[in-house]
């Protein structure tokens, strides 16, 4: 059983590195969006005059990781949405097959050519152009790893409520691109929680969204003090559970539509 | 039944363009929300730089209303181009679809038919409306003089930067003679280069300016259209203030060369590659 | 003179070699191979105005591609093409006036739109002077019934009734040829039907050409009065479906049912194909032996309880074709 999901990652993993340039050209972005978004950081850092500090290091190093976080948190959006218009889903569902995992592991092929193919080779470029800071200590670095996957998780189960409501809106579109702008804004994959307005950090900290950025680089950077740092991964680990429940109940919900109306 | 002269290609424009209204009213709440959603997504650049400005107060004395000033013409740039040219940035689709098949087999050129047939009005709203949103908020108050010269070489900026966004598409969907998926590519060629065209040139470093004068010229779309109104930076050379419609004309002309030869490539070697 | 005159037609492409399995699919990714691949291998025919012409042949035998050829979507590598009297790609414009095409499996029909919104579109983009249009739609609304769902959105139709206005779409400009890919495609019978008496209306009336593509053999049955058969990219029959059936149409089957078991019979000219119970399967060809002679001759041993004689389907004949049961000689391949 196990077999299939690994067959259906692999067939993900394979469906990525079909097409050459598109390949190259998605390596080259990475590498272009980190390069351009260090020169606006250091711009404006020049007026604070300490491009030399510390400061603008661990700076460097946030951007550095959200971009390298940013290739690697790239899902299909429209994959149920697809299957929900063409009428397939019907058919996935009379599958032997987890509806559910069948999509996980899909995400998760795609996750393995990302790390492996995009992120790899951005990461080793990185360390060699913009001087990547390295974790703060070995412990923190595993305490990142933890924190990075929950973030993965915790933005699966997020998009993954968008991807169910395809099965009453038929098209996804506005919703998948406003929850984007949402999740771009408010993780912290643009501007670091520090230079955000001191009034909304702290809400910014209750919405799941810190978890996906803001959580794992802070922790990689040494940035949150040792004893916070379980509190930040349970945080995580509990946004994962409660997307997952809502998830659960919309799959279920959507579930019984398709069987009433019969797809 | 005969050849078409000016007249009538007009008058099919027409028709195009009234079949393309229809469609647009035809899923009106859809349409208004990917309006609202493409407004959302276009406004996280500006949040952005606001919150940032909001902490530091200026950037290589670049002020708020400046910067937002630099950026509003890149939306109303782009959303001229949708609303004129959406045909060329579904391009690499119709190639995948079929559709250009269609278009071979019709009494008219290739190029009319992919502007005519093809109108966004909800991109055209959504990015619309951010421009005017900036444009209104800043244009009054960084020092311009509204005088008709002035005006008209503000005008004139918005065709040339409409056209350099046309040329850069049209340029990523002639990928898609060659290859299958072009998405990657036309973000590096489009999507990214405008990123980065939304802060001044004068920020990055001398590889990246050159690039963005050069080879993706975006920064005749907003920054030099910018600088001739604000003179921020000294750096670069006067000419190119005045350069944005004769570099998008050239663009377009080069482009245009580069796509004849791929629709030779198409025909002569088919959609094999699908 | 003929209307399409096509020379020793010939198309290549470039294929991407794909290598299996993940190792593969890297190894690709890294190093790309190419190989050239005659999807046409010279090709000659002619047409005559007002045929009605079927092109079969199994998948990617290069008949859709000599389609889009023919109709100026695709250059030749090498040979020429006229369609009267012009080549399709070089004067694509002028060429693209006269002639109507139907994909079957793509509509050019306004997806969100009413059918009629896409006519009136046409009527502009192929000039239609008003009178030609006028009486064109109400012929075709009348004999397609199009009245029913003419102001409907596309979307909303059956698959019948866009294949219906679609062909309809295609012969507004009364074009003097009518290119079809896959016309019934998914289609039910009554509405198979339904098209292929209008197409065979339009040819008659009209005296359009018509060249279509196709899997079902019926279509060219019915609606075509000459075939090509096209396989691995060459022309391997030209001809009449009349002069197929009559030239490899002659074998017949006999099936026997005796009162007793029998045992096999040798007759000279009869073969036996199996043998079940009480029942024989006999193969013969109908100019050497009658089928009353092989029952004359079984009935003086045994006593028969039934029989039946089976005609071959063209379909079967055309499938002996492909797998090289039957070899085409030069003098039928050389009706053209």
């Amino acid at each position: 059983m196990t077999r299939a999901y690994l067959e259906f990652a692999k067939k993900s993993f394979q469906n990525n590195i079909v097409y050459r340039s598109e390949y190259v050209a998605g390596v080259i972005n990475a590498i272009v969006m980190i390069f351009v978004n260090i020169a606006i950081w250091k711009a404006i850092y020049e007026e604070e005059g300490s491009l030399e500090g510390v400061q603008f290091k661990i700076l460097a190093t946030y951007i550095v990781l959200s971009f390298l976080l940013q290739t690697l948190y790239v899902m299909d959006e429209y994959f149920i949405e697809v299957k929900v218009r063409n009428g397939l889903v019907s058919s996935d569902l009379l599958k032997p097959i987890g509806f559910r995992l069948y999509v996980f592991s899909y995400t998760v092929g795609t996750l393995a050519f990302r790390f492996l193919l995009q992120m790899l080779p951005a990461l080793i470029l990185s360390i060699f152009l913009f001087h990547l800071l390295f974790p703060f200590s070995t412990v923190m670095f595993l305490y990142f790893l933890v924190s990075a996957i929950l973030g993965y998780l915790v933005l699966y189960n997020l998009n993954f409520l968008i991807w169910v409501s395809s099965f009453w809106f038929y098209w996804t579109f506005s919703l998948v691109t406003i929850k984007d702008a949402a999740v771009m804004l408010l993780s912290g994959a643009l501007i670091p929680f520090w230079f955000m307005p001191e009034g909304m950090i702290d809400t910014l900290q209750l919405l799941p969204f810190a978890s996906i950025y803001s959580t794992p680089i802070q922790i990689y950077l040494g940035m949150v003090p040792e004893d916070e740092i379980l509190t930040g991964l349970i945080r995580q680990a509990v946004w994962v559970l409660v997307l997952y429940a809502v998830g659960h109940v919309l799959w279920k919900g959507a579930s019984r539509k398709l069987v009433v109306q019969g797809g | 039944m005969g050849k078409h002269s000016m007249r009538s290609l007009f008058v099919l424009f027409f028709k195009y363009s009234n079949m393309n209204l229809k469609l647009a009213l035809e899923y009106k709440l859809n349409r208004s929300l990917i309006a609202l959603a493409i407004f959302c997504r276009e406004m996280i650049g500006v949040v952005v730089m606001f919150l940032i400005l909001l902490r530091f107060l200026h950037i290589r004395g670049w002020e708020i209303h400046e910067m937002l000033f630099l950026y509003s013409f890149l939306f109303l740039s782009y959303s001229l181009f949708v609303l004129l040219f959406a045909g060329i940035r579904d391009f690499d689709n119709m190639v995948h679809s079929g559709d250009f098949d269609r278009l071979l087999t019709r009494p008219l050129g290739l190029m009319y038919q992919i502007i005519s047939a093809r109108i966004d009005f909800t991109a055209t709203i959504g990015h619309g409306v951010v421009g005017i949103v900036l444009f209104m908020n800043t244009a009054f108050s960084v020092g311009i003089e509204w005088n008709w010269q002035n005006s008209l070489y503000y005008v004139l900026a918005l065709i040339g930067g409409t056209i350099i966004q046309a040329s850069l598409f049209l340029l990523s969907a002639c990928f898609s003679f060659w290859a299958v998926k072009t998405e990657n590519l036309r973000n590096l060629i489009f999507f990214n280069a405008r990123r980065i065209a939304g802060y001044p040139l004068s920020f990055y470093p001398v590889f990246i300016q050159k690039l963005l004068i050069f080879v993706i010229p975006f920064s005749f779309v907003n920054y030099f259209p910018a600088q001739y109104f604000l003179r921020k930076d000294g750096s670069f050379w006067e000419g190119y203030l005045y350069l944005t419609p004769v570099v998008g004309a050239l663009l377009f002309y080069l482009v245009f060369l580069l796509w004849k030869l791929g629709v030779r490539s198409y025909t002569s070697t088919g959609n094999s590659v699908y | 003179m003929a209307l399409i005159e096509v020379t020793d037609l010939v198309k290549e492409y470039k294929l991407n070699v794909r290598k299996k399995g993940l190792s593969g699919a890297i190894r690709s990714l890294l190093v790309p191979e190419f190989k050239l691949k005659r999807a046409v291998d010279s090709i000659s025919f002619t047409i005559d105005k007002g045929d009605t012409v079927g092109f079969i042949g199994p998948n990617g035998a290069g008949k859709s591609t000599t389609v889009k050829m023919l109709t100026g979507i695709l250059a030749p590598t090498s040979g020429s093409i006229t369609v009267g009297g012009l080549s399709p790609f070089k004067e694509r414009k002028k060429n693209a006036m006269r002639i109507g095409v139907v994909f079957g499996q793509k509509t050019q029909l306004w997806w969100d739109l009413p059918v009629i919104d896409t006519f009136d579109l046409l009527r502009h983009i192929y000039r239609i002077p008003a009178q030609a249009y006028k009486h064109n739609l109400a012929m075709f609304s009348e004999m397609l019934g199009l009245q029913d769902f003419i102001n409907v959105p596309v979307r909303q139709l059956s698959l019948g009734q866009k294949m219906r206005a679609d062909i309809a779409a295609a012969l507004l400009h009364d074009p003097e040829i009518l290119f079809f890919d896959e016309p019934t495609i998914g289609l039910d019978v009554v509405a198979k039907e339904k098209i292929r008496e209008f197409i065979t209306f339009v040819n008659r009336e009209k005296g359009t050409t018509m060249l279509f593509t196709t899997h079902d053999m019926d279509d060219i049955e019915r609606t075509c009065n000459r075939m090509i058969i096209i396989d691995k990219g060459t022309k391997i029959y030209d001809g009449t479906v009349e002069d197929i059936k009559r030239t490899y149409g002659n074998d017949r089957i006999m099936v026997v049912e005796f009162g007793e078991k029998a045992e096999p019979i040798r007759i000279p000219g009869v073969e036996l194909i199996d043998a079940k119970d009480n029942r024989m399967w006999l193969r013969f060809h109908k100019d050497e032996i009658q089928a009353s002679l092989i029952l004359n001759r079984l009935t003086q041993k045994y006593s028969i309880s039934d029989f039946t004689v089976q005609e071959p389907e063209i379909e079967g004949i055309i499938r002996d074709i492909y797998l090289g049961g039957i070899h085409l000689d030069k003098s039928v391949s050389g009706v053209c």
